[in-house]
């Protein structure tokens, strides 16, 4: 069954697009990165999802269940942290925690020990909160229920790589006890850390949808191979999937390889000596950063650049 | 109606909640301490030496301003009082909708297994009781202290000052409850309820002076508001009863039927 389904989901603020066209599935028991800048409409997808943005046109389901506005039952399946954490400032997490209690027919069952995991004082009031333990308590608002959809908006920001490591391992948990997980990031190492799909919005539109190893494959590669004697540039340059190459000295050469060139690139040295082989897989960032280079430079998107203007 | 909503609703209001209800306790017991000081001839002095036109723009015709009637409208329940509770009642309404969808907080709760319609249908319940702590911090130092001051009222007197004011309170309320659905933030529904408030002030002012404005008295929350006959004559006019239960049912339900509908984020 798909616990999150989109058909042709959009939303316009006005004449502003927040998202156009968008349709996905995540099927239950997933961890589904959705992935995209600042803008891209990331939070105008979870928020049409949540029932507190109505559609422009199209559908948004949960659980089979079309979401609507009014509707509060399909939410007691749900956990969510929002990207921007906003809670009552003048009162105390343990105010909040009681809060949502009362909404949720009592205290979550993996309170105690979210609580203890991030080593969160819930006597304090909000507003003594840093940025990091307010994030906390979202995550523990949002987690303690053990829902069976967690919907995480940039979930990890202005927590320290100790917490960044908890939150992870606590999806690890719900995962392997079969809760679906939707999050939405712009830090693509957590989407590669937590992640077995990737869906990639752009300008509000889904543009690509492929597993976590699927973008890997795709991955970029950062070679730096030393002949064991002077070589021509030229020897690298013309091979397919193979750019950037630098001739740091004569012997020394520094390139960028997809990952699908990788196996031509080493049938093509191993016609030559080679002293020395190092090949770095390049972030997934950088992965990112290409694709939305690629997309940037097609027509299309100058079409689309034209259109939002 | 959701009771978790309910409690935290009254829990967060609580410290303004105390603090007008405080300051309403207070003058109205100030007031009726200066009555003995202030009324009956002494009080019918200061008023003859008030320009005639000054007086009739204040509503100086509808009541004998010498009267206790006359004496509570002039000094406290007239202008003052609905200053004091429609400021009240347009801060808890700016808060209950649009200041938390601003805040953010709004996104919070609504992510809990809480309904749109019982979310706004706790907060109108929550202002009713708002409302009736007004009222009783307006109108029950009257009835405790009066006595000791030569100020005796009857019950059917109070009753009808708690159940009409009360009444009032709801339809001010009801308006900005209902401005405050349709907005993303406090600022702009705040502001157009007093807009409309002054509106009714002016008119009102104007109405008895002149009958330029007589037009909108039909319309007029404030023209209604004639508590000095309430306590002169224990009566009030069967429309006036009607058009604030009017407002007040039409801009409650209206609060909770837009909220439901709209974007909220």
């Amino acid at each position: 069954m798909d616990v999150i389904s989109t058909r042709s989901l959009t939303k316009f603020y006005g004449k502003t697009r927040g998202v156009e066209d968008l349709s996905m599935r995540v099927p239950e028991g997933a961890v589904y990165g959705y992935l995209g800048p600042n803008g891209s409409g990331k939070t105008t997808t979870i928020r049409c999802l949540l029932g507190m943005l109505k559609p422009t046109s199209g559908e948004a389901m949960l659980f089979g269940q079309p979401v609507a506005l009014d509707g509060s039952a399909v939410r007691a399946r749900i956990g969510y942290v929002a990207g921007e954490v906003r809670l009552y400032d003048r009162e105390t997490g343990g105010w909040h925690l009681d809060y949502v209690a009362g909404f949720r027919g009592g205290h979550g069952r993996l309170e105690k020990d979210l609580l203890e995991r991030f080593e969160f004082d819930p006597s304090k009031r909000v507003r003594e909160l840093s940025k990091g333990n307010k994030q906390k308590l979202a995550l523990i608002l949002g987690m303690a229920h053990d829902p069976d959809l967690l919907i995480l908006d940039e979930p990890t920001s202005g927590l320290d790589p100790l917490n960044q490591e908890a939150v992870y391992s606590v999806i690890d948990e719900r995962v392997a006890e079969g809760r679906t997980v939707f999050l939405s990031s712009h830090v693509l190492s957590e989407v590669e850390r937590v992640c077995e799909r990737v869906g990639i919005i752009r300008l509000g539109h889904l543009v690509a949808e492929e597993s976590v190893k699927e973008l890997l494959g795709k991955r970029l590669r950062q070679v730096q191979v030393t002949f064991a004697q002077p070589t021509a540039p030229s020897f690298l340059a013309g091979l397919p999937g193979v750019d950037n190459v630098l001739a740091v000295s004569e012997t020394v050469f520094t390139a960028r390889a997809r990952g699908d060139a990788v196996d031509a690139l080493l049938k093509h040295l191993a016609t030559t000596r080679v002293a020395d082989l190092s090949i770095q897989q390049a972030s997934l960032e950088d992965v990112f950063l290409e694709f939305y280079r690629e997309r940037d430079a097609s027509p299309d998107a100058e079409a689309e650049r034209e259109e939002s203007r | 109606m959701s009771w978790t909503l309910l409690r935290a609703t009254i829990h967060q209001r609580r410290t303004s909640l105390f603090w007008f209800s405080f300051g309403l306790v207070l003058y109205a017991w100030l007031m009726t301490w200066f009555w003995p000081q202030m009324g009956g001839d002494k009080y019918a002095e200061l008023i003859e030496s008030y320009p005639p036109e000054l007086l009739q723009l204040f509503g100086g015709t509808e009541v004998p301003m010498a009267s206790l009637g006359g004496y509570f409208q002039m000094e406290y329940l007239g202008l003052m009082w609905m200053l004091i509770v429609a400021s009240a009642l347009i801060i808890y309404a700016i808060k209950a909708f649009a200041g938390e969808i601003g805040a953010g907080t709004m996104e919070f709760t609504l992510a809990q297994p809480v309904s749109r319609v019982r979310l706004a249908v706790t907060r109108v319940i929550a202002m009713v009781g708002y409302v009736v702590v007004l009222a009783i911090a307006s109108f029950v130092p009257i009835m405790i202290f009066g006595p000791r001051y030569d100020i005796e009222l009857s019950a059917k007197t109070y009753l009808l000052l708690m159940s009409f004011g009360g009444l009032f309170m709801l339809a001010i309320g009801g308006i900005a409850m209902l401005l405050s659905s349709m907005f993303r933030d406090g600022g702009k529904p705040g502001s157009i309820a007093a807009g409309i408030l002054v509106l009714f002030w002016i008119a009102d002012l104007v109405a008895n002076a002149s009958e330029a404005a007589g037009f909108f008295e039909p319309v007029n929350l404030v023209s209604y508001w004639q508590p000095g006959k309430i306590i002169n004559d224990g009566t009030v006019a069967a429309e006036a009863w009607w058009i604030y239960a009017a407002v007040a049912l039409v801009t409650l339900v209206g609060s909770v039927v837009v909220f439901s509908r709209r974007d909220v984020a």
